[in-house]
C-alpha cells in the first residue's frame, strides 16, 4: 500500500442558506441551513422522509431549490452566491454524489467504470491506455487492488462501491456525498470504507455522509446535522452529542437504547421449521436449525454469508441439494406459491425490487396474498379487499394519509415495509421468513415492526429473521444463529446475545 | 413456469445488484413522500382520464365547427364502426400492456384468421369456418403466451416474429389473392339495435366485460400486480405466467373476432387486410394511459384513446386532408402518447 503524503485538493466550502423545496404542493424542506466544509466529515441524519436525500440533491444539482441560496466563499474573501445548481454546474464545482443504489455500468470493466463520463480522450478518441493508467493510479492511491479488466457486475457489492468512489476521485471531487454507503456492506468493508473517508478528509475533501446508523456517526463524523420533517433539529460538532440526543433529534421522542427484550414468558411451542444437515449449492452447507412456534430466531451473518439463502429455502425460492427441511412436518415447498399455502410468509431484502407493487394501492398490496380467500369464483369484492387494510392500519400504525386507495409508492419506506409485513398477518402465516426486515426503515417504524413481531411470536407464530444488522439481532432474538461462509459458527441464547459475541462469530 | 420479464426491463431484477441506473438517479419517492395524486380514487388514473376527455371534446368541437356532416348520426356511427375492429383488439391489448407485455402480431393475425375462415367456408359450412378462425386465434395467443412465459422471449420480439410468420402463412393460404365469401355479411353490417352496427355493439359489450374483469377478478388484479413488479407478484403467490398466457389468448380471440368482422364487412378475405393495425392498437392503448413499463392503465382510458384516433381520422377525411397526412398524424400521435407516458413516469417519481 502506498503511504505517500496525501495530495491536497482545492479548498471547498459551501453554505446552503434557507433552502426550501416542495414536491406536488408538499414542502419537504423548510428553510434549511447547512455548511459543508473541506477536510471535514458531515454526518447527515434523519428518518426516512425527513428530507435528507432532497437536501443533498439540491447540493448536487439534481433539484433546484424553490427558495434559498448556495454560497461559495472564495479564497479572496468574496462570496459567490447562486440560487441553485444544475448537475453540470455542480460537477464543475467538484461536487460528486454516490447514490445508495449502485449507478455503475455492470457490463463494463472496472477501468471503464472509473472513467465513465469523463473518458481520457483526444478529439473524441478514447485512450484505453489512459483509462487503465488512470484507474490504476486512483485505485492504488486508495490502497485497493482490483482486476481492471473485470466486469463490474461480477464484483461484490462492496467492491462496486469502491469503484464508484474511485470514479468520483479520478474526476477531481472536492465534495463527496455518500448516501447510506454502508447499507449493504459487511463489517470488514465498512471498516475499509471508513479508511477511505478518513483519507479523503485528510486530503481536504468535503464529505457528506448520510446514514441511519448512529454508531457510524461516532466512528467517522466531525460534524452532525439532524433533519426532522424537513427542518434542522440539531447541528454541531459530533463530539458534543450523545447517542440518545441524536435519536431524540431524529424522531422527536425518546427511544430506548439497544436493549434486550424481556425473556419470553411462555415455553416455546412445537417445532415448526427444522433443517437437518441441509445444504444448498452456493448458499449454505450442513445446516441444522429449528424454529419453534412462538420463537424469534435470528440468523446473523455478513452479506453473502448465506443467511438470506436459508430464508429463501424456507419460502421455496431455493432448493436443497442435500439434507432435509421440514415445515410443520411437511417437505419444503417447491415454489413460493406452495410455501404460502403451507402458511409461510416472507419479506425479501430488496423491498422495491422484490416486495412492493409500487404502482398499486396500499389495500391491494396488503391483500394480494389473501386473494384466494377474499375472492369467490375468481371475483374479488372491492369492499372486502379494503377491509384487511383497516384491520392492520392501527395495529401496525401504518401511516397512509390517503387511506386504502393511496399508492404504495407514496408511502415512506418504513410504512411500505409495514404494509408488506401486514400481508402475511392477514394471510394468517404460521411461519415468517424475513430477510433484512428493517433495511432502509427509520428508527420509529423499526420499533413498531419489532413490537409487532414480538406480539406475533406471543401468539404462537414462528419467526426466522435473516439479517446483517447485529443491533437488530440484539433487540429481537430469542435465539441467534451466526453464519459465516454458509456454515453455522455459533448459536447464542438469551443474554449471550451481545453485539460483541455476534460480530466475533461472524468475522471468520 | 418461470417468470416472464417486462418488456422494458429486459432482465430480471437480480437482488438489487443490477438496478437500472435510472432508479439510482430518481429523486427517491420515499423521501419526497407527499400525498397521492389529487382526488383520484384509483390512484392517478382519474385526472389523466379527464385530461384525455378534454382533448377528445376539443377535437369534436373543432370538427363540428369545421364540417356540417361531422355531428350527424350517420357519421358518428361511421366513427364508431371504424374503431370497432381496432377496439376489439385494443381491449385485450390493454390487459397485456398492463401486465407488461405487448402483442404486435394482431394485424397479421386478423388477416390470417379472416383468410382461414374464408378458405374453409369455400368447402365447408360457414360455422365451421368461424370455428376454425376462433381456434386459430386461440392457438396464436397460446403460442405467443408460451413463447413469452416459458421460453422467456421478449414479447416485442416474439410477437414481431409472429407478425411476419402469420402474414406469410396468410399469403400462402390465400394464394396471394383475395378470397371471396358469400352469405356472411351479418356480423359486419347488420344493425339489430337502434340501427347500431353489430361490431359496435360487440365492442361495447367487450369493453363492459373487460372493465369489470380488470377491476373485480383475481385475473385482472394479477395482471396489474405482475406488470407492476413480476418478482414481487410471484412472491405473493400471484400466478403471473398463467395470467399472461390467458391475456395473450384473450388477445388472440379479439384478433379472430376482428378477422371475422373484416371478412363480413368486405364479403371477402384479403391477405393484406389489417396491415399496420398493431400501430393503431398500441397508439390507442398508450394514449389511453397504459404504461409501457406495465402496472398502470385502464380499459376506460383505451376507449378514450380509440375515440380520439377515430375522431381525428374521420375529421381529417371530412376536411379532405390527404390520407397520407392521416398516416403522418397517427404516427405522430403514437410518439406524443409515448412521450406523455415517459413524462408521467418522471412526474410520478418527482
Amino acid at each position: 500500500m502506498p503511504s505517500s503524503t496525501p495530495e491536497p485538493v482545492p479548498a471547498f466550502t459551501l453554505r446552503a442558506r434557507g433552502i426550501r423545496k416542495s414536491f406536488g404542493g408538499t414542502e419537504v424542506l423548510h428553510s434549511v441551513d447547512v455548511d459543508i466544509v473541506g477536510g471535514r466529515v458531515l454526518a447527515l441524519l434523519g428518518e426516512n422522509g425527513a428530507g435528507k436525500s432532497t437536501l443533498v440533491r439540491v447540493v448536487a444539482g439534481a433539484h433546484a431549490p424553490d427558495r434559498g441560496t448556495l454560497e461559495f466563499p472564495k479564497p479572496d474573501g468574496d462570496v459567490e452566491t447562486v440560487t441553485g445548481l444544475d448537475p453540470l454546474a455542480a460537477r464543475k464545482r467538484g461536487i460528486r454524489m454516490i447514490f445508495q443504489e449502485l449507478s455503475d455500468a455492470a457490463d463494463l470493466t472496472v477501468a471503464e467504470n472509473i472513467s465513465l463520463g469523463h473518458w481520457p480522450a483526444r478529439a473524441g478518441i478514447v485512450s484505453w491506455r489512459g483509462m487503465r493508467h488512470r484507474a490504476q493510479q486512483v485505485l492504488s492511491s486508495m490502497g485497493v487492488d482490483l482486476d481492471l479488466g473485470a466486469a463490474v457486475g461480477e464484483l461484490r457489492i462492496g467492491e462496486r462501491q469502491v469503484v464508484e468512489i474511485a470514479r468520483a476521485l479520478s474526476d477531481e471531487a472536492t465534495c463527496l456525498i455518500l448516501d447510506e454507503p454502508t447499507a449493504a456492506l459487511s463489517a470488514e468493508e465498512v471498516e475499509r470504507l471508513f479508511g477511505f473517508v478518513r483519507r479523503l478528509r485528510d486530503r481536504g475533501v468535503a464529505l457528506v455522509y448520510i446514514t441511519h446508523r448512529l454508531d457510524e456517526v461516532a466512528a467517522i463524523a466531525d460534524d452532525v446535522v439532524v433533519l426532522r420533517d424537513g427542518a434542522v433539529s440539531a447541528s454541531g460538532p459530533a463530539r458534543e452529542f450523545q447517542r440518545s440526543q441524536l435519536v431524540t433529534a431524529m424522531v422527536g421522542r425518546e427511544i430506548g437504547a439497544v436493549a434486550r427484550p424481556p425473556a419470553s414468558a411462555g415455553e416455546p411451542g412445537p417445532v415448526v421449521l427444522a433443517f437437518r444437515r441441509a445444504t444448498s449449492l452456493r448458499g449454505f452447507a450442513d445446516l441444522d436449525l429449528t424454529v419453534r412456534a412462538g420463537e424469534i430466531v435470528c440468523l446473523y451473518g455478513k452479506v453473502g454469508s448465506g443467511t438470506a439463502e436459508v430464508a429463501d429455502a424456507v419460502f421455496g425460492r431455493r432448493q436443497l441439494s442435500g439434507g432435509t427441511l421440514k415445515i410443520q412436518d411437511l417437505p419444503p415447498a417447491r415454489n413460493p406459491r406452495a410455501a404460502i399455502d403451507h402458511g409461510v410468509g416472507y419479506l425479501a431484502a430488496d423491498r422495491q425490487g422484490e416486495g412492493a407493487l409500487m404502482t398499486r394501492t396500499v389495500a391491494e398490496n396488503l391483500a394480494a396474498p389473501s386473494w384466494p380467500r377474499l375472492s369467490r369464483f375468481g371475483l374479488i369484492n372491492a369492499d372486502q379487499e379494503r377491509r384487511p387494510f383497516d384491520r392492520w392500519r392501527s395495529a401496525l400504525d401504518i401511516r397512509a394519509a390517503g387511506g386504502p386507495e393511496q399508492l404504495l409508492a407514496s408511502l415512506s419506506g418504513g410504512n411500505q415495509q409495514k404494509v408488506l409485513l401486514a400481508r402475511w398477518l392477514e394471510r394468517g402465516s404460521k411461519l415468517l421468513a424475513l430477510v433484512e426486515p428493517t433495511r432502509g426503515v427509520d428508527v420509529g417504524a423499526r420499533a413498531d415492526i419489532y413490537a409487532a413481531l414480538r406480539e406475533l411470536a406471543g401468539t404462537g407464530t414462528a419467526i426466522l429473521v435473516a439479517t446483517s444488522d447485529y443491533e437488530e439481532v440484539v433487540q429481537l432474538a430469542d435465539r441467534a444463529v451466526v453464519l459465516a461462509r454458509g456454515r453455522v459458527t455459533r448459536e447464542l441464547q438469551g443474554d449471550e446475545i451481545t453485539t460483541e459475541a455476534l460480530t466475533d462469530a461472524a468475522g471468520g | 413456469m418461470s417468470e416472464p420479464t417486462n418488456i422494458r426491463e429486459g432482465k430480471m431484477v437480480d437482488l438489487s445488484l443490477k438496478k437500472p441506473a435510472a432508479s439510482a438517479a430518481h429523486p427517491d419517492a420515499v423521501e419526497s413522500g407527499g400525498p397521492p395524486g389529487p382526488g383520484g380514487r384509483r390512484g392517478r388514473s382519474a385526472p389523466e382520464l379527464a385530461a384525455l376527455l378534454i382533448v377528445l371534446v376539443a377535437l369534436i368541437i373543432f370538427f363540428w365547427i369545421k364540417s356540417p356532416f361531422f355531428m350527424t348520426k350517420d357519421n358518428i356511427l361511421n366513427v364508431l364502426t371504424a374503431i370497432a375492429v381496432t377496439g376489439i383488439i385494443a381491449v385485450p391489448g390493454t390487459m397485456l400492456l398492463i401486465a407488461g407485455q405487448v402483442d404486435l402480431s394482431v394485424g397479421s393475425g386478423a388477416a390470417f384468421c379472416g383468410v382461414m375462415m374464408a378458405t374453409t367456408a369455400q368447402s365447408q359450412a360457414i360455422i365451421v369456418g368461424v370455428l376454425v378462425a376462433v381456434g386459430m386465434g386461440i392457438l396464436i395467443g397460446l403460442v405467443n403466451g408460451i413463447l413469452v412465459t416459458v421460453f422467456r422471449v421478449n414479447a416485442l420480439i416474439a410477437t414481431l416474429g409472429m407478425l411476419a410468420v402469420l402474414r406469410g402463412l396468410t399469403e400462402v393460404r390465400a394464394n396471394g389473392g383475395t378470397v371471396t365469401l358469400a352469405n356472411f355479411s351479418g356480423l359486419g353490417t347488420a344493425r339489430p339495435f337502434l340501427s347500431i352496427p353489430v361490431p359496435v355493439l360487440l365492442l361495447i359489450g367487450i369493453v363492459i366485460i373487460a372493465v369489470l374483469v380488470m377491476r373485480y377478478t383475481v385475473f385482472g388484479r394479477s395482471l396489474y400486480a405482475t406488470g407492476s413488479n413480476p418478482v414481487a407478484a410471484r412472491l405473493v403467490g400471484v400466478r403471473g405466467s398463467k395470467m399472461i398466457v390467458l391475456a395473450f389468448v384473450a388477445s388472440g380471440l379479439g384478433v379472430a373476432l376482428s378477422g371475422l368482422i373484416l371478412d363480413s364487412q368486405l364479403s371477402a378475405a384479403s391477405p393484406n387486410a389489417a396491415t399496420g393495425l398493431e400501430l393503431t392498437v398500441v397508439t390507442a392503448i398508450v394514449l389511453g394511459g397504459a404504461s409501457l413499463a406495465g402496472g398502470r392503465g385502464t380499459i376506460q382510458g383505451t376507449v378514450v384513446g380509440l375515440l380520439i384516433i377515430g375522431v381525428l381520422n374521420n375529421g381529417l377525411t371530412l376536411l379532405n386532408v390527404n390520407s397520407f397526412y392521416q398516416q403522418v398524424a397517427s404516427g405522430a400521435l403514437l410518439i406524443i402518447a409515448v412521450s406523455f407516458d415517459q413524462l408521467r413516469l418522471r412526474l410520478a417519481k418527482a
